[in-house]
């Protein structure tokens, strides 16, 4: 419990409906603070001790198959030249969120840097920051240190994701406690928020399966066919690249036991979404297993559904030079290189110079999509 | 005969007349300086010789739309009345002529020159005081431009035991200007290079400047020297030979040249059979002349004398520097004496002065002689020398930005200069890197000063830098742990203190 009022604190009654991750988060950031002040009590520089980012610390969990950090850590000192503006930054950032947390507020990374921006004081001819990348990066950093999530930090981020099916969420907020119903949404679905984490249960599930859905218009799709209720399915679509809230929502569907199926385009993009999903990104790999779900299949669409499929023969377009490099990058990856199914597949584009989108599925007749589906997830004809 | 009568013959100070520019008298700021400048090396040069130090006092009164009032008074040895007119109204007739001796003017037209200035532009006589041992003599003076002959009128004579020369005469066509190219910059100059010198000047707006001399000491009187021979040029050999009290051209070039021998003259024999050295050396033509001047080149001599020279010295630049600039840091280098073309001794001196007193930047002070050059800044080797270091090295940012400056005083028999105005010095190779050396050498004298400055000023500058955020991350990490704000505060500034030594300001 905060002892006394922040700077600025528009009262700590918000604390009152604290989440286990606000606990965690602000004993945290307090703990920080104090290991702080014992260094300078000691006669000696204050430090921040965080893991580096870098690629050169990137590595592979191979057991579990996710791209996560190494042990390499680095320690920023107030008293070096180059580090003594970013160590205060980094102080004020980790201030201003234990002061959310306390508020019961949630802002924006956005809004934190216009929170701090002029903060500074008059006396400084200088803004605590310039630009917002700079305070994004601080807070990627204090995840880093503090092995704690942004939501946790009451930074909110964009929702993209949409899901319906058969799942019940509890959503406490702003005082209430709803249930959602994902098979009473109608055409719209269910909108993912950010955080999934703090003040969301899941309620209860009956779903056999989860479907990504990489293409909004794919998802209306199978909306309107009920394809969710004929399956018990939960279909999501992240609309492009997932939204941090969204994969953190597949990871939990995961630990639920739930496979996760993967409906992407056969190019570049479709197949980055994809194992962003798996095995995390290198910009992200800070974030580490409990935003990547390893387990994920690729349902579709491959360059072999064209063996299976005639009509799609005619659909191909013309691969694109982004999708040529990214195919050759793809297959020197070692998660991916030790996977024959992938490789075989992206050989294949590079052979044919093709690819192939989901929407062709829609050629011979709407309600085709649905059949593909699964008639490929039933035969277990999934990429790993 | 019709020819003979269109045949006008020009006088020298006719021909000077019509080319004033060439005597410094170009525009109106540098007419005046000129006219000082005229005055004050003789002034100097006079005592000097007669081992006086000197006190000189300079007054300037406007009396007209650009017309002045010039006074200038020594305490030379002051001149007979028998002289006056050849030192004052005769252009080419002063005492320097001929003499191959390091002296401040090296033509001799000088004060003739400003009694020929003031008679141009005001049409009145320059008057003259002067006392030459225990004869006071006050007289009028100009010049007539067809014969180029003195006029003295209105003289006075009187027993005294004043001894020097009070020049006052009226200038038109000048203006006063403190800038660098006026004649209180000349002044202020002419103090620094010459520390033995009182000087003083009154300003038309009544102020009076005065620099008091920093050494006791007259500098060491250059020795007179006979030309080197490979110091000469063809018209030099003429007027060497037309001037000669020898009987034969080959004594003539024993005598009146450096290091001739009688083994040099059986050379040269030898390399020039058409020639007879038995000649009286009037009789020597242009043509001799040159062949001789060329042969001269081709033999090998002995290096000329070095010793000669007269430079201002280490410790008199120390002196007077540190007296009118007051710099933080100055380093003084004195190059060893070096000899031109193989005839020509020169020595050069440098001082890098910076900080403290010096507020202007990058100030580069040309001397000939000791005498001050102000213009023609951009042609002369002096300048460009000092443009092209690399100051960086010395740990100074450069001339235009540093408090710095610079200053080079070339001294020689013959300085080489890029024109008539005598204002700027050629870039001669060999000249170039000694001026160079100079500077350099000066500026090593500055280097470990001036980084342990800027060190300080470094670790001044990243104290404070870390103090800018003292308040900002006291305050935050406050919140943040639950702690006292100023205790925190006040353990972050000892942190700082101990690693900056306690702090420079505090």
């Amino acid at each position: 419990m905060p002892e006394k009022d922040s700077k600025g604190n528009e009262g700590n009654k918000g604390y009152n409906n604290a989440t286990e991750g606000d606990k965690d988060a602000y004993e945290k950031l307090t703990n920080m603070g104090k290991r702080m002040v014992g260094e300078i009590k000691e006669g000696m520089s204050p430090t921040f001790i965080t893991a580096i980012r870098s690629r050169s610390n990137i590595f592979v969990d191979e057991k579990k198959g996710f791209l996560k950090l190494g042990d390499k850590r680095e320690t920023r000192r107030f008293l070096n030249l180059s580090q003594a503006k970013t160590f205060m930054q980094t102080i004020a950032v980790a201030n201003k969120t234990k002061q959310f947390i306390e508020q019961g507020l949630h802002t924006s990374i956005r809004g934190l840097y216009y929170q701090l921006k002029f903060t500074l004081g008059e006396d400084l001819d200088e803004n605590m920051f310039e630009e917002q990348t700079e305070s994004n990066a601080l807070i990627e950093d204090l995840e880093a240190s503090l092995a704690i999530k942004r939501e946790d930090l009451h930074l909110t981020t964009d929702r993209k994701g949409v899901l319906a099916g058969p799942i019940k969420i509890v959503d406490r907020f702003g005082g209430d406690e709803i249930t959602i119903d994902g098979q009473k949404q109608g055409r719209s679905g269910w909108m993912i928020p950010s955080d999934v984490d703090n003040g969301m249960e899941i309620e209860s599930v009956d779903a056999n399966y989860v479907l990504v859905v990489e293409k909004d218009a794919l998802w209306q799709r199978l909306n309107e066919d009920k394809f969710w209720k004929k399956e018990k399915a939960i279909i999501i679509t992240p609309k492009g690249q997932s939204s941090r809230g969204t994969r953190r929502l597949l990871r939990k569907l995961a630990d639920l036991g739930l496979p996760i199926y993967c409906f992407m385009d056969a190019d570049a993009w479709g197949w980055y979404i994809y194992w962003t999903i798996k095995t995390g990104s290198m910009n992200l790999a800070y974030l580490g297993q409990d935003f990547t779900v390893p387990e994920a299949r690729f349902v579709g669409v491959t360059m072999s559904d064209i063996k299976t499929y005639d009509f799609l023969q005619k659909l191909t377009i013309k691969a694109k030079d982004v999708d040529i490099k990214r195919a050759n990058d793809m297959m020197n990856y070692p998660w991916i290189k030790k996977h024959e199914e992938w490789v075989r597949e992206l050989k294949l584009v590079l052979k044919t110079k093709k690819k192939l989108e989901q929407d062709a599925l829609q050629g011979p007749r709407l309600t085709f999509v649905g059949e593909y589906l699964r008639e490929k997830i039933g035969n277990g004809d999934v990429l790993p | 005969m019709a020819l003979e009568q269109n045949f006008k013959e020009y006088s020298v100070a006719e021909f000077f007349k019509k080319n004033k520019q060439m005597l410094g008298f170009s525009g109106k700021t540098r007419s005046l300086t000129t006219i000082i400048h005229e005055y004050v090396t003789n002034s100097l040069d006079a005592c000097e010789e007669h081992n006086i130090l000197p006190n000189i006092r300079v007054e300037l009164d406007e009396v007209g739309d650009s017309k002045y009032k010039v006074v200038v008074a020594d305490n030379g040895p002051g001149l007979p009345l028998s002289l006056i007119g050849k030192a004052l109204g005769q252009m080419l007739a002063g005492t320097k002529f001929h003499r191959h001796v390091q002296q401040r003017g090296q033509q001799g037209i000088g004060a003739a020159g400003c009694t020929m200035y003031a008679v141009l532009t005001t049409g009145k006589p320059v008057h003259v005081i002067t006392g030459y041992k225990n004869k006071m003599v006050s007289c009028d003076i100009s010049i007539d431009f067809k014969t180029n002959k003195p006029k003295i009128e209105n003289v006075v004579e009187s027993d005294s035991d004043f001894h020097g020369i009070i020049i006052e005469a009226e200038f038109g066509d000048v203006k006063f200007d403190k800038g660098q190219y006026g004649a209180l910059e000349y002044i202020r100059r002419s103090a620094i290079a010459n520390p033995h010198l009182s000087i003083s000047l009154k300003t038309p707006d009544g102020n009076l400047v005065s620099f008091t001399r920093t050494v006791d000491k007259l500098p060491r009187k250059p020795k007179e020297i006979p030309p080197h021979p490979l110091g000469i040029k063809s018209h030099d050999m003429l007027e060497i030979a037309h001037s000669s009290r020898m009987p034969k051209l080959s004594q003539c070039l024993t005598t009146d040249l450096s290091r001739f021998s009688a083994d040099k003259v059986k050379q040269l024999k030898d390399m020039l059979p058409d020639i007879d050295f038995s000649i009286p050396p009037k009789q020597l033509t242009w043509s001799q002349a040159e062949e001789l001047v060329k042969a001269f080149k081709r033999l090998k001599w002995i290096a000329p004398r070095t010793d000669i020279l007269s430079p201002i010295g280490k410790e008199q630049i120390t002196k007077s520097l540190s007296a009118i600039l007051n710099p933080e840091v100055l380093s003084v280098a004195e190059r060893p004496p070096k000899v031109l073309h193989g005839g020509i001794p020169y020595q050069v001196e440098a001082a890098v002065a910076y900080g403290g007193g010096i507020k202007s930047k990058g100030e580069i002070m040309r001397f000939a002689n000791r005498a001050p050059l102000l213009f023609d800044t951009a042609a002369c080797a002096i300048t460009q020398v000092a443009k092209a270091i690399d100051w960086k090295r010395y740990n100074l940012n450069g001339l235009d930005n540093d408090p710095l400056v610079v200053l080079v005083n070339v001294s020689s028999t013959y300085v080489p200069y890029t024109g008539a105005g005598k204002q700027a010095i050629s870039a001669e190779e060999g000249l170039v890197d000694e001026i160079k050396n100079a500077i350099q050498e000066a500026a090593r004298g500055v280097k470990n000063h001036i980084r342990q400055k800027k060190k300080a000023s470094e670790i001044e500058k990243k104290r404070k830098a870390f103090l800018r955020y003292v308040e900002q991350l006291s305050t935050d990490l406050s919140y943040l742990a639950n702690e006292d704000a100023s205790v925190i505060k006040t353990g972050i500034q000892k942190i700082i203190d101990e690693k900056f030594g306690g702090g420079l300001n505090a």
